[in-house]
This record gives structure tokens, sequence and C-alpha cells, in this order.
């Protein structure tokens, strides 16, 4: 393989990395803080990329649309949370994972009704090469990498300075201890459920112009970003950004190497590190998942 | 023998409603194909308590078997059904052993995602050998069977029927055997289990097993009625499908899976006439099923028979 080829692989798959960050954040989090297995954080991505794709259509701004996009996200999360998810907290798991999922289903099912069934194309806010290293790369995808990378930063801060985010991590580790001392659980958790909505939301409206959207784009995310979370450990933020990173490369190289990879490889690899380390790579101990003790 | 009564009398009355509607005949077909489906969804969830959210990919792995014996080597329907049932045996026993010792959410994300690999496999990775969306047809090319030509509709319904009954009696069967009550109590309390001296293990993957052959020989039946396959079997949006129709009927029951596939279908078939997919809808049925009817149809209709006639109510 030439190191042309390479180098833009790898860019791209940087790219795929900074989607699946910003689309795996809820479902680390929300089994983290609210032990419920989020199979509906897709949706928000799935409407971000609609509602963006709508804001062209009417206004022909690509920014304004991802604004909106994440708003809208945002405050579909917020009603979900606040009808739907708060009866379940403290179920079973099952129980969480069947009512999620149908809620992803009537998402799908609200798309076709609004939008059709037949995909859209979004066309790029930008269409300039730039060169990176010798080789011209579309501006596009380097902005989504450092849209995704500036989240990232924000999060972190958001995590480590405020006293919400440091109450959220408390919580991860002992929801009910954090409760004693006083602070509303379930306000923080409505909090994080819409800023992890917003954040799904803003990686269908980046993914959008990469893609072709359409109803189903949903599902193949859904699966990528579970991969991601399993790879990297549930509830550690790094974890998430180390296996986002590793599985961008993976599908991107790969599937340069022969094209049906960069939809199994993913696949292969969650299988290889269930099977070799069941907490994930940065996932703790004592929360061993994926086997039974 | 005991608990023979029971199934007889479910498929007699399929027979009576088949001969009462003549012209609903594909559908009860539809319904019983599907109630063995779903009597294996059943079997994981009602039973030991494991949501798989990849049924599909079972039944799609019965019916793709069948069809590939049927389109390229063979012509006899028995052996397609054979080979659809072995493929079942041998995907669970090779699946089985590593899925089944995954925690339960795990376990349900990792069917997902076979399914989702079944469906790219079958759709562009084989594509020379199921022709991809467009299906692999191989109607004309079915043969005689000894006793019973189940080409045609008629007879076909007959066999689907003896098919449901022995499909029955054995689930009822192993409903009352201790094999069952190990099921339930793996289900109740795995860590007390595992504590008594059972391998959960080796319960786990019975069941798992026993629900991939049941889809995978649905999937058989399925790709014999029919006469065509395409990749719209397996798909993961169908996953919800089979579940909702399991939780309608009551999960856990022997015959809840017949009331659940029949109203299941019913209601989709009476919806699909306004809206042209059904993803809206399987959606808020699941959720309404979940938090407003949990004992499902045969489930509470249990719950008035035991009252009615004293009989001792059910461990569960």
């Amino acid at each position: 393989m030439d190191k042309e080829l390479l180098l833009s692989a790898i860019v791209f798959g940087f790219s795929i990395s900074a989607i699946l960050l910003l689309v795996s954040f809820g479902i680390s989090i929300g089994f983290g803080l609210m032990r419920i297995i989020n199979m509906e954080q897709m949706i928000y991505y799935t409407f971000g990329a609609y509602i963006t794709y709508t804001t062209i259509t009417v206004f022909g701004s690509f920014w304004l649309g991802l604004a909106c996009g994440v708003v809208v996200s945002g405050i579909l999360g917020f009603i979900v949370e606040r009808v739907l998810l708060k009866r379940v907290y403290g179920q079973e798991l099952m129980f969480t994972m069947v009512v999620t999922f149908s809620v992803f289903l009537i998402g799908i099912g609200v798309i076709q009704y609004v939008w059709g069934l037949a995909p859209k194309p979004v066309s790029s806010p930008t269409e300039i090469m730039i060169p990176i290293f010798g080789v011209s790369m579309p501006l596009y995808r380097v902005l989504v990498i450092g849209i995704a990378a500036l989240v990232y930063i924000l999060l972190q801060l958001l995590l480590n300075k405020t006293i919400i985010g440091k109450a959220l991590r408390a919580g991860i580790e002992d929801a009910e201890k954090v409760q004693g001392l006083g602070i509303n659980i379930y306000k923080i958790i409505t909090f994080t459920f819409v800023v992890a909505s917003g954040l799904a939301g803003l990686g269908g409206a980046l993914n959008a112009p990469l893609i072709m959207i359409g109803p189903y784009m949903g599902f193949d995310m859904l699966l990528f970003a579970f991969v991601t979370v399993i790879l990297g450990g549930l509830g550690s933020i790094k974890g998430t950004l180390v296996s986002a990173l590793i599985l961008g490369q993976v599908i991107s190289v790969g599937g340069t190497i022969w094209s049906p990879l960069s939809y199994l490889a993913p696949f292969l690899v969650m299988f290889f590190v269930i099977l070799i380390k069941p907490t994930g790579l940065y996932g703790v101990a004592g929360k061993a998942f994926g086997f039974e003790e | 023998m005991k608990g023979f009564g029971g199934p007889l009398l479910a498929v007699l009355i399929l027979i009576i409603a088949r001969i009462a509607f003549p012209a609903k005949m594909n559908f009860i077909t539809e319904v019983s194909i599907f109630s063995i489906y779903v009597i294996g969804c059943n079997l994981l969830y009602g039973h030991l308590g494991m949501v798989s959210f990849g049924q599909p990919f079972y039944l799609s792995v019965g019916a793709y078997s069948t069809a590939i014996y049927l389109a390229y080597f063979g012509t006899s329907p028995m052996m397609s059904l054979l080979i659809g049932i072995g493929a079942g045996v041998v995907v669970g026993l090779i699946l089985g052993p590593f899925f089944v010792r995954l925690r339960g959410d795990y376990f349900a994300l990792v069917n997902l995602a076979i399914c989702a690999i079944g469906l790219f496999i079958v759709e562009k990775l084989l594509l020379p050998i199921t022709r991809g969306d467009d299906g692999l047809w191989y109607r004309s090319r079915m043969a005689d069977t000894l006793f019973l030509d189940i080409r045609k509709p008629d007879n076909f319904f007959l066999f689907v029927m003896l098919a449901l009954l022995v499909v029955l009696i054995l689930f009822k069967y192993m409903d009352q055997s201790v094999l069952g009550a190990s099921f339930r109590a793996v289900k109740g309390n795995e860590r007390k289990m595992k504590f008594l001296g059972y391998s959960t293990f080796t319960l786990k993957l019975t069941g798992f097993t026993f629900a991939s052959i049941l889809s995978s020989f649905s999937g058989s039946l399925f790709a014999i009625n029919f006469g065509f396959v395409n990749p719209n079997l397996g798909t993961p949006g169908r996953a919800a499908d089979v579940l909702v129709a399991t939780l309608i009927g009551g999960a856990g029951t022997v015959y809840g899976p017949i009331f659940g596939s029949f109203a299941f279908l019913g209601i989709r078939d009476i919806v699909s006439k306004y809206i042209l997919r059904w993803e809206l809808f399987v959606g808020i049925l699941t959720i309404l099923v979940l938090f407003k009817f949990q004992k499902g149809i045969w489930g509470n209709i249990e719950v008035l028979l035991y009252e009615k006639f004293g009989k001792k109510a059910k461990p569960s």
C-alpha cells in the first residue's frame, strides 16, 4: 500500500473516531450514572442529521443546521428522559434495554413518517482541500476532528473543574452516597442526559455530509457505538476516547486493505476484547462487565 | 401421556379456524410458523431470562440454509428442513459457548452484533450465492414429498400444524420437566443455582441451542412457505417483533406464543394497511405491554383459569 493512501486512510480514520467519540458518550455515561443501557441514544444522532438536512434546505447554512440539530436533539433527550426513562431507573437492565430499544424504533418510525424512506444527501459546507504532509485532504474532515477534540477538552473541563461535573463523577462511583450528601442526583442525571443527547445530535449533524442520511443510519452507528463503549470500558471517558481512536483506524485502514473489513473489523475487535479482557481497556476491575463472575 | 391434550386442543382450534375462515388460511399458516419462532424466544426470555436482539439472525440461518440447499443442491423439501434444523444446531453449539457466558446486557448486544454481521454476509459477502436484495427463488425446484405434497398450500398447512403440534408437545414436556424448572430457577436466581451445584453454563447453553434450533426451524418453514428468501428476514430492525409477540402472549407460558403471534401478526396486518412501515407501531406496542400488560394474554387467562378451577398456581 502506498504512503499517500495510508496517510489519507489515517486522517479519515481520525474523523470516524471523532464521530464515534461524540455518539458513545451518552451510552457510556448512561450506564455509569443511571445503570441503564441507552439503546435510544442513536435516535438523537439520526434526528441531529435530519434536522441539519432540513435547515440546510430551508436556510442554506450548514452551521446553523448544526446548531439546530444539537438543540433539537437536546430537547428530545430532555423529553424522553422526563417522560419515560425516569420510570425505568432502578429496574433490571433487560427491562431498560427493551424499553429504550422501543424508543429507538418509535424514533425511526417518526423519521420515516416525517422525512420518508429515501436516503437524503447533505452537501458538505466546504469543498476546500488542504495539504497535510503533501497529501491533499478535505478540510471538512479536519474540521470534524478539531470540533470533536474541542468537545472532548470542554467535557474534561466540565467533569474536573465544575461542581456539577464532580457530582456526576461521584454519582458514577456511588449514586446513593451522592444523594446522601444532599445533591439531587436526578437533576444531574437529566442534565447529563441532555448533554449526552446533544452530543449525539452533534455527531449526527457532523456525520451527515460524510454519509447518506437515512432512517436506519442509527442502527449501524448503534452497533459501532456499543463496540466503542465495550472496548473502552463502561463509564470511563478516557477509555471511550482511546477505543474510539483505535476503532476509527481499524475501520478506515482495515477498509482500505479489504473493503468488507470496514464493517466487520470493529466486531472482530470487540469479540476479541470480550474474550481476553472482559472489563474493556479502561474499565474498573470492580465493575467487571461482560462476563459473569 | 400426560399433557398431550392441551397442545392437541390448541392445534385443533387452529384447524377449526382454518375451516371456518378458508380465506385466512395463509394467515393461519404464517401465525403457526411465527409461533414456533416465538416459542424459541419465549424459551430464552420467559424461561431463562435472557433477552436476545439477534433472533432474526437464527431465523435467517435456517431460512438461508434451506434456500441454498433447494436452489443449488437438492430438490427434497424434507431434506432441506433437516438441513435448516441442522444449521440451527451447529450455530447454537458454535456461538453458544461464547455467548451464554456473557452477562445479560452483553448477551443481547452481542446478538444484535451477530445479527448485523449476518445481514452483511448475506447481503454483501455472499452476493453471488444469495443474490443479495433480489432474493433467492426456488419454488419451481421443489420436488414432491413422500406422503404429503407440501408444495400445495393446503397440504403445507397440515404439515405446519403437525410441526407445531410436535413442537408444542415437546415444549410443554420441557416446561413441566426438571429441565424447565431449572431454567426458571436460573432466571430467578442464578447465583443460588450455582451454589446448589448446577452448572448454569450447561443449562444456558442447552436453552440457547434449543432456541436457536426452534428459530432456524421456523426460518426453514418460512422459506418453504414463501418459496423465496431475501435478507429482509434477518434485519436487526425486526429483532423487536419476536420480543413483542412473546411479551403480548405472556412470557414464560406454554400457549402464550400462539396468542402472541396471533395478536401481533393480526394487529400488524391491520396497521400495515395504513402505514407502510411498522417500527413506530411495534415500539409503542412494546412500551405499552411492558408498562401496562406485563402478564400477557395467556398469563392473564391462566390467572382466570386458576381462580375458576382452583388449580394450584404454577411456581414461577
